[in-house]
């Protein structure tokens, strides 16, 4: 009887709840809790910038190198992007950056869906709901975005994933992925706020207008690019900064500053916050007390391993006399314990900034600038033929670097001055390998990078008797492929 | 919120439930009728207690209290029978006696020995299940401190591995082979009735009384879905015999790990000399360090031996049982005092454990226990790879780092060598960080029972029982700024504090009623239902600090910085409602049938899933009672037996089920924090708990009057709805969906033989064991086949967690041997690893699912045993125990530092073998150091068949030789004293470390998990110990 009296209250003695988080039921109620899913889309950004980003297109390109440190291991993924020497079976790579690429951006996909699939039946204002909404759309178009951009293709995840069917999607062709890219962006543009009204580091109207604008310029669709660009301009809330040494932020402050479009957003101190890829771009080993000269820390450590993004003496070489851009991307410093007998090494100095703490930083990474705004209108411009029209933008780029008008009048010279002048403007912002890939020269600018580097490996940070590994520059192919831990669970990916 | 105050609710009416009982029982003393009176002893003049007293042809009856007493109502020329287990039944006709005393015999066949079953008792001779019992008897002599060390070997089934030497660590036990790919597979230990939450490392071996291991599922099915991976039913020491008596034991010891199995590394010229060779090899300048190996000749470090020590412990043990007619209480003591054979292990417990009953009325019961503890334990993180044990890590120090400055006694801070030399990584002085690391745990614990039994009328029993565990844990870490137990973290370092303090509390409701009776004189029928609730919550409060102004105020206050990831609170609960009930049938004692059913509803399981139900059956036939058996009178008892049921495995986690915001996503935009939230699983509503149906057939034969006793059991198993956090694409924003999906298939044969080899004066029994256990995965999730550990696989149609890597064929020759084998291309060189192109694609591939990798061993035995001897002579006795595994293999997982090619480490001393040039080949184990990680990564990384390492052993778990002095003296009552050994010898040709018997604990990068089974990641030593002891009775 006591067993009949006490089954009346077991199914509630059952129901335990976690009490130290929240389940799905419960959440996506509020504007808070999609203003907290919205903040979470933007997290894997400091991951993709700090860690995977600068391999993929930037090293993987003829921008920059490694810093060969031969007593050092374990550096073939890196090296492999450099080397253009990935391993491809049936077409999927095991290269674990481009996993961790693919990884990340489809983290951001799925973050973006949960809230896309339930904002529109939330019941909470329609302007804060339009910018929620709007920061969603613009995460996952820039996540699609670097997926087209690299692989050319993939899964199509459009809405949020509930169960163990519905994980592996149908993967989509580039026109699949281009609808996503600017159907999400033609939706934000409309409902973001400005970079005036908007929080600062969010993604605000202009940003989805630039990303979009990006997209066209892929595509060739020139007048929509400059129809983009030109109403970017027209807002007037951006402008270049005076100096383009102030384009980049402190470790502390000049953040999402007038010349800022999107940056990923990083704070130095314990938060958990911080970025530590100017480390990552150091040559190695290197002393503690040679560090310290450009951290500035209070805790330096010595670096050991092999450093990456190593500027390529050809593009230190291609600035043209009097750029001031040149002094201030690229420094160089001396590693006294190093093996490579050359000793003093050229580094990316546009992201090197003191900060207090060693390996702990707080520099922003620019994804879009104003100046290529203004490139991209100038591109636009030229492509239509109207390349007088198109001057103007691209010298505005010019003079700030203190140089002068270009000399370029027709179209084709136009087009390689303003390629090159990419190249300079945005060198180490993961900018080269897309523009290679998306004019179709990356074959003969990387063999002819291969060709340089194996005809003088000492030049290219190799130590004297040391060369390149026989199977570098030998995968030089325009997209990456699948990640091979991804295709064995996702049949579709072949 | 509604929630909690409903656990209340059911904690306050269980805890009323109980009360009621108890008030009502108590005070129902019942009218005694005139009666009989009478006293039961055996032949040695010592009282028989509980013995049962029943008038033939009435449903009359009684039982002897604690002095053989018992009180009947019985007339005249009636006959009364007595009977107890472990003596012969006895009929007396009443003549109007004034006192009815009765002299028992002592059965001799050890068949009528009451074993603890699951919710209550039964004798051996009528079990149908699988069930084995060890009594203090057998393991009192064994001096070690954990009840899995006494237990090893000695049970057929049951594999129980010392996976580490960290005091009070690391039994690993696993009954008939069970396995799951992510639940927990230990076994369900229950304390006196309780199914305890916590471990049982720590219990005092010396507090227990008898141990049942209950194997197939009719005898664990009444612990429902709980009850898959076996279960381990502990019974404490209680009051027996009459008045007082008071033993004291004592042993003191020292510990060593022996020279043999220590994994021989390259001393410090050795080492010089593999350098020199290395960059003579590379044709690169020798570093003016390498140059002349000789100077370190007499200047050798070993890091690894310099971390361990002789060590002493230290155990004692007062037992005092005191009773009276009504009553009968036990009280056992016990301090323990362990040195580790690291540096700076300790290990301490404080135990105290009492337990009573009282005979409140001549129906009434009650008793309860108490058992308070204090375990205190220090060890300065000795285990786990070079990202956080000090052993791997002193392992593979270069010897020519010194340990000592150059006065010969103060320890070095930290070394590094020139970048020149190769040295990569900065190497604190582990024998400082052993020394001022502090790593230590303090827990509490009180385990209680109290209980009420009520016999209204005769066979009938009601009972309840309110349970309660407590434990408190207190965990303080401290990182000194001179001291690491990681590698690569140069001194000084950034000093960090650990602080977490956990609190769990366990309650437990079980109301049961049995009823027995011997119908019609030959059917003998036992009932039993009952209803349960159990509930548990755990609160955690972890706080992680780091730079301290000052090592020597490790506060929070005193850090400068708070870790945010660090720091957290916590809570898990989980609560379980059960309903049971059993039937034991007997016709004659020779037909035996047994049927046993639970219900388990559980918080775990998913909201549309939430109950599920365990049936068993058995059935027994005792062959050696039917007549024409008597032909065969050799056979003294032979039994049949044979048994079905479903149990389950609930270890999913609590709230595996839900889909989870994880609120602690989060971002930073401009200078604004914010918090981010993101869905981070995937809900699922049906999970439920793994089942496993299990089928057993057994045969129990006794020969020659018992002098030989034979057990045979076959089983089969299948696990299906395997708790499976199954992969999925990443692309959908999860790692996994947590499923109940797939199946493994278990079978296995045990055998066991008891002989009393002599008797008289010189008695000399043997008890030997071996067990065969197999499995093979039947079906992972639909379209998986395969799952991958670290170095493992586990694939349908295939056993369980394979090793599973590249296959070594020895180095590439010369240039004619690379050009016309597979090979990775830009990678492979001669005298480079060369490997099996097991896809025949033309090269080597490493990674994906079409790659050369493939099963290169098993970390399953084919079988294990055990074998104990026990002689005695006069006051003389001898035992020794041996136990041991064949066929299994052991990933050297550590290899991947400790023969790495590329000299950042120090090297295994084979690699002084290796191959350097066409004619100088070496040994073909280990590969050129030339060309650089890109040649040697491939060794390093790939994880090839030449470091799968046979494991069989055979240890020689115990020696014993004791003196008793049986006259008494003015002191004492009885003195044993004792010497032994324990861990004496190890038979074993496993080459990667002094344990064979090692696993690695999991390590977040999956070693040691569910499906990485068997590494060797360099774990704590087990050391030999000598011990000499006493056993005091008064």
């Amino acid at each position: 009887m006591l067993a009949i009296g006490l089954s009346g209250c077991t199914a509630e003695f059952l129901e335990i709840t976690p009490e130290t988080s929240l389940s799905s039921v419960t959440f996506f109620k509020t504007e808070a809790d999609f203003q907290q899913a919205v903040n979470a889309c933007y997290v894997p950004l400091r991951t993709i910038y700090n860690d995977r980003s600068y391999l993929l297109s930037e090293m993987h390109s003829d921008n920059t190198y490694y810093y060969r440190n031969t007593a050092f291991g374990a550096t073939e993924q890196q090296e492999d992007l450099a080397d253009f020497s990935i391993p491809v079976s049936n077409g999927l790579t095991t290269n674990t950056h481009v996993l961790n690429q693919y990884r990340q951006d489809y983290l951001i996909i799925a973050r973006a869906n949960q809230i896309l699939d339930r904002i529109d039946k939330a019941d909470f204002d329609a302007a804060a709901k339009g910018n929620l909404k709007g920061q969603a759309q613009f995460m996952r178009a820039f996540a699609y975005f670097e997926i087209y951009r690299y692989f050319n293709k993939g899964p199509l995840q459009l809405t949020a994933v509930a169960n163990r069917e519905q994980a592996a999607a149908k993967v989509g062709t580039a026109a699949d992925l281009e609808k996503i890219i600017i159907g999400d962006l033609t939706g934000a543009a409309a409902t973001l706020k400005t970079k005036s009204t908007q929080e600062p580091g969010r993604a605000t109207s202009a940003a989805a207008k630039t990303l979009l604008a990006n997209m066209y310029l892929i595509q060739k669709n020139w007048p929509a690019v400059e129809k983009l660009c030109k109403e970017i301009i027209a807002e007037g809330q951006h402008s270049l900064m005076p100096d383009y040494n102030d384009a980049f932020t402190t470790s502390t402050g000049n953040k999402n500053n007038a010349e800022s479009i999107f940056q990923v957003q990083y704070q130095e101190g314990a938060n958990g916050f911080q970025g530590s890829f100017m480390y990552n771009f150091m040559p190695r080993p290197m002393a503690a007390s040679e560090l310290v000269t450009l951290s500035k820390t209070s805790n330096p450590q010595p670096q050991t391993g092999e450093g990456n993004n190593a500027p390529m003496p050809e593009l230190i070489a291609s600035y043209e006399p009097g750029d001031l851009r040149k002094d201030a991307s690229i420094g160089y410093i001396t590693c006294a314990s190093t093996l490579w007998e050359g000793k003093t090494y050229p580094y990316i100095k546009k992201f090197v900034r003191p900060h207090s703490l060693n390996g702990n930083h707080g520099m922003n990474w620019p994804i879009f600038r104003y100046s290529e705004v203004l490139l991209f209108l100038a591109e636009a411009l030229n492509e239509q033929g109207k390349t007088a029209e198109a001057a103007p933008f691209m010298n505005q780029v010019r003079k700030r670097a203190g140089l002068a008008e270009t000399t370029a009048t027709t179209q084709a010279a136009f087009r390689t001055a303003l390629m090159k002048e990419r190249r300079m403007e945005l060198a180490f912002e993961n900018k080269r390998w897309h523009d290679l890939t998306r004019t179709d020269t990356f074959k003969e600018v990387i063999t002819a990078k291969g060709n340089r580097i194996k005809a003088d490996p000492f030049a290219h940070y190799y130590q004297r008797g040391f060369t390149l590994r026989s199977n570098s520059f030998t995968v030089i192919e325009k997209y990456y492929p699948m990640p091979a831990d991804e295709a064995a669970l996702n049949p579709n990916i072949k | 919120m509604k929630n909690i105050s409903t656990i209340h609710r059911i904690g306050i009416r269980s805890m009323g439930i109980f009360l009621g009982l108890f008030l009502i029982l108590s005070s129902t003393l019942m009218a005694q009728q005139q009666a009989a009176t009478g006293k039961v002893k055996g032949t040695d003049g010592e009282p028989v207690i509980g013995a049962s007293v029943s008038v033939v042809g009435t449903s009359r009856g009684a039982s002897t209290d604690g002095e053989g007493n018992f009180k009947i109502s019985v007339s005249r020329n009636e006959t009364l029978r007595i009977s107890s287990v472990g003596f012969n039944t006895t009929d007396v006709v009443y003549t109007g006696q004034k006192s009815v005393d009765v002299i028992l015999t002592v059965d001799n066949k050890t068949l009528n020995e009451i074993i603890v079953v699951g919710y209550g008792s039964q004798s051996k001779k009528e079990i149908t299940g699988a069930v084995q019992t060890i009594s203090y008897k057998e393991l009192k002599d064994l001096p070690v401190t954990q009840i899995g060390q006494k237990l090893q070997g000695q049970l057929a089934g049951v594999q129980i591995n010392q996976t580490t030497g960290r005091p009070g660590q690391g039994m690993n036990i696993r009954i008939r082979g069970q396995l799951s790919v992510s639940a927990g597979s230990d076994p369900l230990y229950v304390v006196d009735g309780f199914p305890i939450t916590g471990s049982i490392g720590a219990m005092n071996p010396d507090e227990i009384e008898d141990i049942s291991v209950l194997k197939d599922a009719s005898s664990t099915s009444l612990y429902g879905s709980r009850a898959a991976n076996g279960v381990v039913l502990i019974t404490t020491k209680k009051g027996k015999g009459s008045g007082m008596s008071v033993s004291f034991n004592t042993f003191t010891g020292m510990q060593q790990v022996p020279m043999k199995g220590r994994l021989k590394m390259m001393n410090a010229e050795e080492f010089a000399q593999f350098k020199k060779e290395s960059f003579e090899d590379a044709k690169q300048p020798v570093p003016a360090e390498f140059q002349n190996p000789s100077q370190y000749k007499d200047k050798d470090n070993d890091w690894y031996g310099a971390l361990l020590r002789t060590s002493p412990i230290t155990s004692h043990n007062l037992t005092i049982t005191s009773n009276t007619p009504k009553s009968r209480t036990s009280l056992v003591a016990g301090v323990l005092d362990q040195k580790g054979v690291v540096r700076n292990t300790d290990y301490q417990r404080y135990s105290l454990r009492l337990n009573s009953t009282y005979d409140i009325s001549d129906k009434v019961t009650v008793g309860f226990n108490l058992a308070p503890q204090l375990v205190y334990d220090n060890t300065p993180r000795t285990d786990g790879d070079r990202g956080t044990g000090i052993l791997f890590n002193a392992l593979h120090t270069w010897p020519i780092m010194p340990i000592y400055e150059a006065d010969g006694k103060t320890l070095t801070k930290f070394n590094r060598f020139p970048a020149s030399t190769g040295n990569i990584f900065a190497y604190a002085n582990w024998v400082r960080s052993a020394d001022q690391l502090i790593n230590e745990t303090t827990a509490t614990n009180l385990l209680s029972n109290a209980f009420v039994e009520y016999e209204p009328i005769k066979g009938l029993k009601v009972r309840s029982s309110m349970n309660g565990e407590i434990l408190r844990t207190k965990f303080f870490f401290f990182n000194p700024s001179d001291a690491t137990s990681r590698i690569n973290v140069p001194i000084p370092t950034t000093a960090e504090s650990i602080r977490e303090n956990v609190e769990n509390l366990s309650w437990l409701n079980e109301n049961t009623v049995t009823y027995g009776k011997t119908l019609w004189d030959d059917h003998k029928f036992e009932i039993l239902g009952g209803y349960t609730n159990q509930y548990f919550r755990q609160e955690s409060t972890r706080i992680q600090a780091d730079t301290y102004a000052d090592d020597r105020l490790p506060t929070i206050q005193g850090a400068i910085n708070i870790s945010r990831g660090g720091t957290n609170s916590g809570v898990q609960e989980w609560s379980l409602t059960s309903y049971l009930a059993r039937l034991n049938y007997n016709y004659k004692g020779k037909y035996l049938l047994n049927a046993a059913i639970r219900s388990d509803g559980s918080s775990r399981f998913g909201s549309d899933n939430r109950w599920g139900t365990f049936p068993s059956v058995g059935a027994g036939w005792v062959v050696s009672d039917e007549p024409f058996m008597r032909d065969l009178p050799m056979v003294s008892f032979m039994k049949l037996r044979g048994s079905w049921g479903i149990i389950g495995n609930n270890n999913l986690g609590n709230y595996t089920s839900y889909a989870l915001i994880n609120n602690t996503v989060n971002g930073v935009f401009g200078n604004t924090v914010a918090t981010g939230a993101a869905v981070s699983s995937l809900a699922n509503p049906n999970l439920g708990w793994e089942t496993t149906q299990q089928l057993d057939l057994g045969v129990d034969i006794n020969m020659f009057d018992d002098r030989i006793n034979f057990a045979y059991d076959y089983y089969k198993k299948n696990t299906t709805n395997l708790l499976y956090a199954v992969q999925v694409a990443q692309e959908s924003g999860f790692g996994n969906f947590n499923d109940n999906i797939g199946e493994i298939k278990f079978w296995g044969h045990e055998f066991s033989v008891n002989t009393k080899n002599t008797t008289g004066k010189l008695k000399w029994t043997t008890n030997a064991n071996i067990s065969f256990n197999r499995n093979v995965v039947v079906a992972l999730a639909p379209g998986i086949d395969r799952v991958y550990g670290t170095f493992h696989i586990t694939q349908v149609g295939k056993p369980f967690g394979q090793f599973y890597g590249l296959i070594s064929e020895g180095m590439y020759k010369n240039a004619e041997d690379l050009a016309n084998s597979p090979k990775v291309p830009g990678r492979s060189t001669v005298g480079s690893i060369k490997l099996r192109d097991i896809n025949g694609n033309g090269r080597i591939d490493y990674g994906g699912n079409n790659d050369d990798r493939t099963i290169m061993g098993n970390p399953f035995p084919d079988f294990v045993y055990g074998i104990t001897n026990n002689i005695t002579y006069g006051d003389w006795d001898f035992n020794i125990i041996g136990s041991g595994s064949q066929g299994n293999q052991l990933l050297v997982r550590h290899i991947y530092s400790t023969a790495n090619l590329d000299g950042v480490f120090n090297m295994v001393e084979g690699a002084k073998y290796r191959f350097r040039s066409e004619a100088n080949p070496g040994m073909g184990m280990y590969g050129t150091t030339v060309g650089g990680g890109n040649v040697t990564g491939i060794e390093r990384d790939w994880m090839n068949s030449r470091f799968v390492a046979d494991a069989s052993y055979f240890t020689i778990r115990n020696i014993t030789l004791g003196y008793t002095f049986s006259k008494p003296t003015k002191v004492y009552k009885s003195l044993r004293v004792y010497t032994s050994c324990q861990q004496a010898y190890v038979f074993t040709k496993y080459w990667g470390g002094p344990n064979p018997e090692t696993s690695a604990q999991s390590n977040g990068q999956g070693d040691g998990g569910n499906l990485s089974p068997g590494v060797d990641l360099s774990n704590y030593p087990v050391p030999r110990t000598f011990t000499v002891g006493a056993n005091f009775n008064f």
